[in-house]
């Protein structure tokens, strides 16, 4: 084994954890408030389920409006946001902040696409049956949906994993960081390539998975 | 008994149904036919309410459904059974989920859901397939778990929206028996849309002929029956070398 990564092993194994930390803090707050914020885009859309323009115009504005920030600028913009949450903006909990926000934007447009994708007959199938507007989003609309769903999914943890490496403004760490730090400003360019090469795996693995849940659970 | 009075749907400045009054008595087969355009599928959607009226009212067995409230309109849907052109089932889920679910929309005891939806799939003949997905279905078989799908909650009333249209023949043959025999047997009545002459013949007791949205003509018909097709190939060759005789 190569003797840097043996001498870092401790600061590189810690960096691991922080990336899994911001990455699954982000995955969280996709599924648990991008999933409601997609599917109430989806919905309030004209001609869908609860159609409700003025609704719509607000989330989208501001879905829209976060991901047009770059995400550096982003982060700095939210610190005071951050400190008033948890009283501080360094470090790797106050770092998810940013992320989970980015993270419900980024997912609940993916949500939104994937439901548009649900023919309009089933759901008129599901109007037939007396389904209220919440079972058909339940029971009809995530089910038909539901390869879509993960596969946006997949596509978005990857890019939270891009985001979290710029985490090391805020005191982040992960292993983006850990790979400017040592790598790029202590010019030890093996330490950063083998950053990259652990980044080339996590994505690799994750887009396997993603794609072969994906599959599985489509029947189509 | 469906009493339509004096219903009217605009689509923008397009109008759809204009001042239509139709009654259909309980258990019969009442035929929709008309040009595309002419406003039968709006017609049959009015029934359940799955296009609301501008103006008109609904009244279904006794129950005027354009004064309930969203809630009671929901309920009412249960008991009127829907099928489509286009089948319309839940691609993900296996054929017994999809009878199934109108048995938990509808709160049907949970102990009994099972051997009613085995009692569908009975009627329709598909007691082999309760496992499969649609997509390993052939267009006949999708459109008889449709039915079984449909009729599963009990409905007194059956509205099929072109059912055999995205069919051919002998399977168009196949579903307007079992159609046939769910009027027969259970006293379903059954509001029929197609564009095909020979459907709306063969199994409808009265036609409504539609025309720019309004009732042109209502005509009482002695239902020709369903005639079953010969699957032999050589009805195939028979009847292209026909063609080509009188061709020529």
């Amino acid at each position: 084994m190569p003797e840097n990564l043996l001498l870092y092993q401790t600061e590189i194994i810690k960096a691991i954890l922080e990336t899994f930390m911001m990455v699954g803090a982000s995955v969280l707050a996709a599924i648990i408030v991008g999933l409601p914020v997609g599917t109430l885009l989806y919905s309030t859309q004209k001609g869908r389920l609860a159609e409700n323009r003025y609704i719509y115009i607000v989330v989208s504005l501001i879905v829209n409006s976060i991901r047009s920030f770059p995400f550096l600028l982003l982060v700095v913009f939210l610190i005071p946001f951050t400190r008033l949450l948890l009283g501080t903006a360094i470090g790797t909990t106050a770092a998810m902040v940013p992320l989970a926000i980015i993270a419900i934007a980024h997912y609940s447009r993916l949500v939104e696409q994937s439901l548009l994708d649900v023919p309009r007959g089933v759901i008129e199938a599901a109007k037939s049956m007396g389904a209220s507007v919440s079972d058909i989003i339940v029971k009809f609309l995530f089910v038909e949906a539901r390869s879509g769903l993960v596969l946006g999914l997949t596509t978005s943890t990857i890019s939270f994993i891009s985001y979290s490496t710029i985490m090391g403004v805020v005191g982040g760490g992960g292993i983006g960081d850990f790979a400017i730090r040592y790598g790029y400003q202590q010019f030890k360019t093996d330490l950063m390539m083998y950053m990259i090469i652990i980044m080339i795996i996590l994505v690799q693995s994750i887009q396997i998975i993603g794609t072969t849940i994906a599959q599985k659970i489509d029947k189509r | 008994m469906i009493e339509l009075h004096n219903v009217s749907k605009k689509y923008e400045q397009f109008t759809a149904i204009d001042h239509v009054t139709i009654s259909i008595q309980s258990g019969e087969i009442f035929g929709l036919i008309g040009p595309s355009g002419a406003g039968k599928s709006t017609l049959l959607r009015l029934i359940n309410l799955l296009e609301i009226p501008d103006s008109g009212t609904v009244n279904v067995d006794g129950q005027i459904l354009t004064q309930l409230s969203q809630t009671a309109l929901y309920k009412a849907r249960k008991s009127i059974g829907m099928i489509f052109q286009h089948f319309n089932l839940l691609a993900n889920k296996t054929v017994y989920d999809n009878i199934n679910i109108s048995l938990k929309l509808a709160n049907y005891p949970k102990e009994q859901r099972r051997e009613r939806v085995e009692e569908c799939l009975r009627f329709v003949a598909l007691e082999n397939m309760r496992d499969s997905y649609p997509r390993q279905l052939s267009g006949g078989q999708k459109q008889r778990v449709a039915i079984a799908r449909a009729l599963a909650n009990k409905p007194r009333i059956l509205l099929c929206d072109e059912p055999t249209s995205s069919l051919d023949p002998t399977t168009t043959a196949e579903i307007l028996a079992v159609l046939q025999s769910i009027n027969n047997t259970l006293g379903v009545t059954i509001v029929i849309v197609s564009h095909e002459m020979n459907v709306i013949k063969s199994i409808c007791e009265r036609v409504c002929v539609l025309a720019d949205g309004q009732v042109y003509e209502t005509v009482g018909i002695v239902p020709k029956g369903v005639k079953s097709i010969n699957r032999h190939p050589q009805t195939f060759v028979d009847e292209l070398q026909r063609g080509e005789q009188s061709d020529a």
